[in-house]
């Protein structure tokens, strides 16, 4: 019993020095900023690569060469372009300078049965990228079917596209980026505070006089772990919550906090170990900040990483492969912090 | 002065000296070894095909027949994984059904059913896209070249001859989106095409107000910030292929490259951040003061190491990426301003874990204001205010005129100074040393710029002794405008995703409650800090000299007006005060210039009146000016629409 005391007494010193200073607050105020700033991003992109996503935007292409009829077929099926045909490549090109078309295309058939398609866009406007994403579509439209109409020289004729749907790319890059950005940023934040805890113990003295109070040194340890993994799954939660009232809906709530509490606990450890090893707080937090990113970059990259569990969680599409990954990194997670502690308690900080 | 330079050289020599043995040699030697694991990690991975930057990896659930030429499509797609179709439940274990319309061994026809909700027409879309990359696929073996890629684009940018507008077919967008970016990006667009055709026709025959003439003076002497005519190499050479290999320009590379400059810092500014707060715990910073060397010396002197080391893997990094000395000069700002941020929040915290969160807050905060900027560099000008667009434009072997370098980098080498300038401030034995909440070393660091008005001897002074007291009232106010103009430009941006009914509202509050606090904070510092006497007589005196700074500081720089941000309609909405007067009549041109400073120190006295009573009156006060300049605004807003 008094164990547990001396370490929620340790767990509650350091909130209350957090709450002294508010630095929670900022904390809190820099993941907004993040999660703020990421999505003006991606309207913004999205807007310019996808200007069908907003709906409305329709390219006027000037027409010409003696392909020019199949590009208008193919016109007929893109939703985002249109073809007026002109005479010649003067007349479309006389007509784009006028600010009549957006785009010229000048069709022509080779000798060799293909067929080549002169495109100019205008240079050095915010409609450039929309008017090239537009005539992209167009193109492949045409090149569809003039491959259709060439299928019987094709060894494999390609398959049939199913049919356009309206999507907004916003939705995968919410559940695929933002989600994980944001569930994972008070991990980050709560190792880093561990660092600077014991580091500045360390540094003022401080540290001896807590030794020198009936705990033990594994158990200062657990008191301020148990302070940072603590902060840590509120605030994942409430931009989880924030989410849902944004009309994002988020799955499997529990198990992505379980998931990012066992990950805090496992970024924790490696906190408590540097402070442990590194001569000084400027070395430690060095080695921390290195230390983070080879994890989570590492951990990234993989394949089954928590990123990706985090992902396919919130968006429901879990199987059982994610929830054994979760299992996973709780016991991880465990062995890690275990392993850490004890060499801690025996060692102590050595400097 | 050489004097000087000696004594700020020798600081940086013995800084050098200890942070050399901050950092020693087994933390980098084990810094190397975490990063040569992940390196070795990495590239095994890569080797063994498991390792993919694929964040979105199986998020979609697709049910097909196993012998399916679909099936292979979804296996090929990462972001799609195969489910059976016995046993699928749509919106359950499925998000998508596949039924292909077999008919003696090839496939005719195909339907799909999504859920139906977002997350199924996401899936159907992401399904079209895999169907289409695996055609590529199929057509990329086949032998006949010209019946798999029937056509070859030839793909060139060209510059219209003329600026006449015949009604753009884009722009007929404008009133379809109509909420947000698109709209907004539709607008500039426009606006700059006006700008050109006016200035061919030599203006376009109504009054110009002054705030025009100045606007077409400062675009006219060094042409560099009316739309910058980037050529053809912009987008790279005109390229040749098949309609599936053409790429939207986008400066994507050069862009990251671009980033790159930025990584470093944050590791920078985590040293320094701790040089500077060390000298602050256990009073070890004290025997450096009570040297005869100045704070600005010591600071000066600690700071230089790590400006030399920027420089150094600024050049290294510029070198690497294949950059010139204009990324240099651009990023060097970049990095003053991060070093100086972080002095200022190492000034003011509190302790270690403090700092942290100010270090983060500085990283991200300058992080996304040099890179978003960077992103939009093709696009408009206004992507000129960050110094990285500059180093997009050296990537891309791109001339950059001198006014154009200046622009970029001038406010934020200010800003860097300004902020030095306000850390100095608390660079002295009483704040140093003690436990001040950030806000109150933060209005001490303010005090410390002002002196005194009113008080006892007042009355005895000459106009000119107290106009000498009231002007650094008003040049702190002036100070504050470069970080007005970031915290608006960051409104606007923040603010640009949602609807123009929702966001030009809570706009105009946003920047009127930005240009009210930074009027009148330095005031309530004065009044706490016991430099202002407080009487009514003296809010009003120094409430007038602040809004006089402020008002005068604005039409000197003309910065908004001269990037085109105005052409933006939330642009507009945000800095309408100064745009868009032709149609008006003389005298109702002039009633608007004089307007906004009436408008300033009518308000800025509100707040100065409660700033002099108490911490309670000045936030309801101030909340009051808010109100009056947003009314004021909307008013505007109102004449010009």
């Amino acid at each position: 019993m008094r164990n547990r005391d001396s370490r929620l007494t340790i767990a509650g010193r350091e909130l209350s020095g957090l709450r002294a200073e508010k630095t929670i607050l900022l904390a809190i105020a820099i993941q907004l900023f993040i999660a703020a700033f990421s999505s003006f991003l991606v309207v913004g992109l999205v807007s310019m690569y996808d200007p069908g996503s907003l709906g409305g935007a329709e390219v006027e292409v000037a027409g010409a060469g003696d392909a020019v009829s199949d590009l208008e077929r193919a016109a007929n099926e893109v939703g985002g372009a249109s073809v007026t045909r002109y005479e010649d490549a003067g007349a479309a090109r006389l007509a784009f300078d006028r600010n009549a078309a957006d785009a010229v295309v000048v069709a022509n058939r080779n000798d060799d049965g293909g067929i080549s398609a002169t495109v100019t866009a205008p240079d050095a406007t915010v409609e450039t990228t929309v008017i090239v994403v537009q005539l992209r579509d167009l193109l492949r439209t045409y090149e569809r079917q003039e491959r259709a109409d060439r299928a019987a020289s094709l060894s494999e004729s390609p398959l049939p596209l199913p049919e356009r749907t309206g999507t907004s790319p916003y939705f995968t890059f919410t559940y695929t980026v933002l989600i994980p950005v944001l569930v994972f940023l008070p991990v980050f934040i709560s190792g880093s505070l561990v660092v600077d805890s014991i580091t500045e113990e360390i540094d003022e003295g401080t540290f001896e006089l807590l030794l020198v109070a009936p705990v033990t040194l594994g158990e200062i340890v657990d008191g301020k772990a148990l302070a940072a993994v603590a902060i840590a799954p509120g605030q994942a939660l409430l931009w989880l919550l924030l989410l849902r009232v944004n009309g994002t809906p988020v799955a499997n709530v529990p198990s992505i906090l379980v998931l990012m509490t066992a990950l805090t606990t496992l970024v924790v450890a490696l906190a408590i170990a540097i402070s442990a090893l590194a001569p000084d707080r400027r070395a430690a937090q060095f080695l921390y900040s290195i230390g983070v990113l080879v994890l989570f970059g590492g951990a990234t990259a993989m394949a089954g990483g928590p990123a990706n569990a985090v992902a396919r969680l919130a968006i429901d599409s879990g199987d059982a492969t994610t929830t054994a990954l979760v299992v996973a990194y709780v016991g991880i997670a465990a062995v890690a912090y275990v392993g850490v502690r004890t060499l801690v308690a025996e060692n102590g900080f050595e400097k | 002065m050489i004097d000087r330079l000696r004594r700020i050289l020798r600081v940086a020599r013995w800084e050098t000296a200890r942070a050399g043995g901050g950092v020693d040699r087994r933390t980098l030697l084990a810094a190397l070894a975490l990063l040569l694991v992940a390196g070795g990690v990495l590239g095994g991975g890569l080797a063994a095909g498991v390792v993919g930057l694929d964040v979105d990896r199986d998020v979609y659930r697709v049910a097909v027949d196993g012998d399916s030429p679909y099936a292979d499509a979804v296996e090929e797609a990462p972001a799609l994984t195969r489910v059976p179709v016995d046993g699928a439940l749509l919106g359950d274990t499925a998000d998508l059904v596949v039924f292909d319309g077999e008919r003696g061994g090839a496939v005719e026809t195909v339907a799909v059913r999504a859920s139906d909700t977002r997350k199924g027409e996401a899936a159907a879309a992401e399904f079209r896209e895999a169907v289409e990359a695996h055609n590529e696929r199929l057509m990329a073996v086949e032998e006949n070249r010209t019946a798999a890629f029937p056509i070859t684009v030839t793909l060139q940018y060209i510059g219209r001859t003329s600026g006449l507008e015949e009604g753009s077919t884009l722009g007929g967008d404008d009133g379809g989106s109509g909420d947000s970016s698109g709209d907004a990006g539709g607008d500039s667009f426009g606006g700059g095409g006006d700008g050109d055709g006016s200035d061919d026709s030599g203006g376009d025959g109504s009054g110009l107000s002054e705030d025009d003439t100045a606007d077409g003076d400062s675009e006219g002497d060094d042409g560099g910030f009316a739309v910058p005519s980037v050529g053809g190499a912009a987008f790279g050479a005109d390229t040749v292929g098949s309609p599936g290999s053409i790429s939207p320009p986008f400066p994507f590379v050069s862009l990251l490259l671009a980033f790159v400059f930025l990584v470093p810092m944050n590791f920078l500014i985590q040293a320094y951040g701790s040089s500077v707060l060390d000298e602050r715990t256990n009073r070890r910073g004290e025997p450096l003061l009570v040297t005869p060397l100045s704070p600005v010396d010591i600071v000066a002197g600690k700071t230089l190491p790590y400006v030399a080391l920027a420089a150094v893997v600024t050049t290294l990094i510029a070198v690497a990426v294949g950059g010139g000395a204009l990324s240099v000069i651009a990023v060097l700002p970049v990095a003053l301003t991060f070093l100086a941020a972080t002095f200022v929040g190492a000034m003011f915290a509190r302790s270690f874990k403090e700092l942290t969160f100010v270090t983060v807050g500085v990283s991200v905060l300058l992080t996304t204001y040099a890179f978003v900027p960077a992103i939009f560099t093709n696009v408009t000008p206004v992507a000129l205010v960050s110094p990285l667009t500059l180093v997009v434009f050296d990537l891309q072997g791109e001339a950059v005129s001198v006014g154009e370098v200046l622009f970029s980098t001038g406010p934020m080498t200010i800003g860097a100074a300004l902020l030095f300038g306000l850390g100095l401030g608390v660079y002295r034995e009483e704040d140093m040393f003690t436990q001040k909440p950030v806000g109150r070393k933060f209005l001490d660091a303010l005090a410390v710029r002002l002196s005194a008005v009113g008080g006892p001897n007042w009355g005895g002074r000459s106009l000119r002794a107290r106009l000498r007291a009231l002007a650094p009232v008003a040049f702190l106010t002036a100070c504050t405008i470069p970080f007005v103009f970031v915290a608006e430009l960051l409104a606007v941006a923040l603010l640009f995703a949602l609807p123009v009914t929702v966001s030009i509202p809570v706009l105009l509050v946003t920047i009127a409650f930005i240009e009210e606090l930074a009027k009148s904070i330095h005031l309530y510092a004065g009044f706490e800090r016991g430099a202002f006497a407080r009487t009514d007589r003296v809010a009003v005196a120094v409430g007038t000299a602040s809004a006089v700074g402020f008002f005068l500081a604005e039409k000197a720089t003309a910065v908004v007006q001269a990037v085109g941000l105005t052409e933006l309609y939330v642009g507009r909405a945000a800095f309408g005060s100064v745009a868009g007067l032709e149609g008006l009549p003389p005298i109702a041109v002039a009633g608007l210039f004089v307007a906004p400073l009436l408008l300033h120190g009518f308000a800025t006295t509100v707040a100065a009146v409660g700033a002099s009573r108490s911490r309670t009156y000045y936030v309801l006060t101030l909340a009051l000016a808010t109100l009056i300049h947003a009314a004021y605004n909307f008013g505007v807003v109102r004449v010009y629409a």
